[in-house]
């Protein structure tokens, strides 16, 4: 009887997910193979496409470690601070992720436009004018900005765990601030910054409107090429063969860091 | 020292582009300017009268209350069962329902319009629901789920005991102490839809064009102040959402200890 009210409560939600989102993600993968293993082949036989997803995967990268290096001192102040402070520092953090990514991408387009901040600034000190759209440092600037604060959140989730008086023992053993990061805070807090880190690249691999917005022919990424090939070429078979090759290296990455977690944590 | 350097930095990181959109929404010239050569109003006036952009903005709302609706519906019994009964599979299955959260919606997306072209809905208001219903589900079925987990299974074994039957004991004892979880998480799912925009870039029509789309468009085909105030528009909703959760929050907060006294 129990058992059966569970399965009762729990099923629409199943169900649902099955229909709409399992069904749909095998769907599209017999799409992808429906005249044959056509579309993989040119996918991996052409430089162009596997030019885009290094391209991507770079960006990924680059844009994830530079989140862990802008976030982590973030999180580290963030967990301790107290009261007001720890308010106005989560209410920064949170705000920017109320704005829709298409807002905030156009904020960075006025920033670093022709007639933008940037460039009002240089001119202000008699420097030339920098054409800084359309490139791959505004487009990572913009994405570190869009992801930060999912950085930001799992790493402080962990040190808030963390027990003070691991550092106040550290402390009146005689070890510094700099020895007790290395051996205490660090270590201990390495588990939210894969968290992250993971969060980070898996949404960035994703993330297409800000490239969509803010580069140009130059500045390809695959999750872009999967939509345009849809939108612009129409071409589904070979748009859902893309959307597959993106799924399955955003899947691999996450199988390799619950890998790299699983060793790092004891 | 370096402290506060850092989080001068970081705060003027985070806010930067924010700050930007607000000001240039007060533009007076007819092009994008930072900073702008005046002020005026008329880009603001002039997208509130405008249904190109009035229009997706109804739609976002709509499609946004129906989105949390549906995955109230849905994840609220879910996560009494995954909180509650001592279910086989009950890791997996949690794990199963939070796995839309992992994935790119693009992807989600594209397989949905593949979908409900087979199945004859295509794209309109339709798709765009079960969309959005799919992204919004995990985040829903979080929050009531951290709620469920929290609350003491001894008020509804003591309803059992005075006699009240299953349902009884779920409308007066489980639902209300459930309340808040189910607030904060209906109003991030809508919040979480009203910002989505992968699936309904590919999911919406003309006549069920969602407001980031319709800003993307219009960021498309003209660089203008427009989008600056139109986003300023969208800014300010959103913040007024979260005022009434906490407005609303602080007052059944109120409500519920004079109920304990």
């Amino acid at each position: 009887m129990r058992r059966w009210t569970a399965a009762l409560l729990i099923g629409p939600a199943v169900l649902f997910l099955v229909g709409g989102f399992v069904g749909p993600l095998t769907l599209a993968l017999g799409e992808s193979l429906r005249g044959g293993i056509g579309p993989y082949v040119r996918i991996f036989g052409d430089s162009y496409y596997l030019e885009v997803i290094a391209a991507t995967l770079a960006l990924s990268g680059t844009v994830t470690l530079a989140a862990l290096a802008v976030g982590y001192p973030y999180a580290l102040i963030l967990a301790r601070a107290q009261g007001w402070a720890k308010t106005v520092l989560l209410f920064l953090l949170v705000a920017p992720l109320l704005v829709n990514v298409v807002v905030r991408s156009f904020g960075w387009m006025v920033i670093f436009g022709r007639s933008g901040l940037v460039n009002a600034a240089l001119d202000l000190v008699g420097l030339p004018k920098l054409d800084l759209l359309n490139s791959w440092t505004a487009i990572g600037i913009a994405l570190v900005h869009v992801l930060l604060p999912f950085m930001v959140l799992s790493i402080a989730a962990t040190l808030e765990d963390l027990d003070p008086a691991l550092e106040e023992a550290a402390a009146t053993l005689g070890a510094r601030p700099l020895r007790r990061f290395i051996h205490i805070v660090a270590p201990l807090s390495l588990h939210g910054a894969v968290t992250g880190a993971i969060l980070v690249f898996a949404l960035c691999m994703g993330s297409f409107v800000t490239v969509m917005m803010m580069g140009d022919n130059r500045t390809m990424v695959l999750p872009l090429l999967v939509y345009q090939q849809l939108s612009v070429a129409g071409d589904g078979v070979f748009a859902a063969a893309l959307g597959m090759v993106l799924l399955a290296t955003v899947l691999a990455v996450f199988w390799l860091q619950a890998r790299a977690v699983r060793t790092l944590t004891p | 020292m370096i402290r506060r350097l850092y989080m001068t930095l970081a705060g003027a990181f985070l806010l930067a582009p924010l700050i930007v959109v607000g000001v240039v929404a007060f533009t007076s010239a007819s092009f994008v300017s930072f900073p702008p050569p005046g002020y005026s109003l008329r880009w603001l006036t002039r997208v509130l009268a405008d249904p190109s952009f009035m229009r997706p903005l109804a739609n976002s709302i709509l499609l946004g209350l129906a989105a949390a609706c549906a995955a109230a519906i849905l994840a609220v019994p879910a996560a009494l069962a995954l909180a509650r009964r001592q279910m086989r599979h009950a890791a997996e299955i949690e794990s199963f329902l939070l796995s839309p959260l992992s994935l790119p919606a693009l992807i989600l997306s594209i397989a949905l319009l593949f979908y409900l072209s087979r199945l004859g809905l295509g794209s309109g208001f339709a798709g765009l629901f079960v969309g959005h219903t799919v992204v919004v589900l995990p985040y829903m079925l979080r929050t009531v789920l951290a709620v469920a987990r929290g609350v003491d299974p001894a008020l509804e074994e003591a309803a059992h005991t005075l006699g009240a039957d299953p349902w009884r004991s779920f409308i007066h004892v489980t639902l209300p102490t459930l309340r808040p979880g189910i607030v904060a998480g209906a109003l991030f799912a809508f919040l979480v839809s009203f910002d989505e925009v992968a699936v309904a870039l590919l999911m919406s029509s003309v006549g069920s064009m969602t407001l980031p789309v319709a800003i993307l468009n219009h960021v498309a085909h003209n660089y203008d102040p427009a989008i600056a105030a139109i986003s300023l528009i969208k800014i300010v909703l959103v913040i007024a959402v979260l005022l009434a959760l906490e407005l609303f929050f602080g007052l059944d907060r109120l409500m519920l200890s004079r109920a304990r006294r």
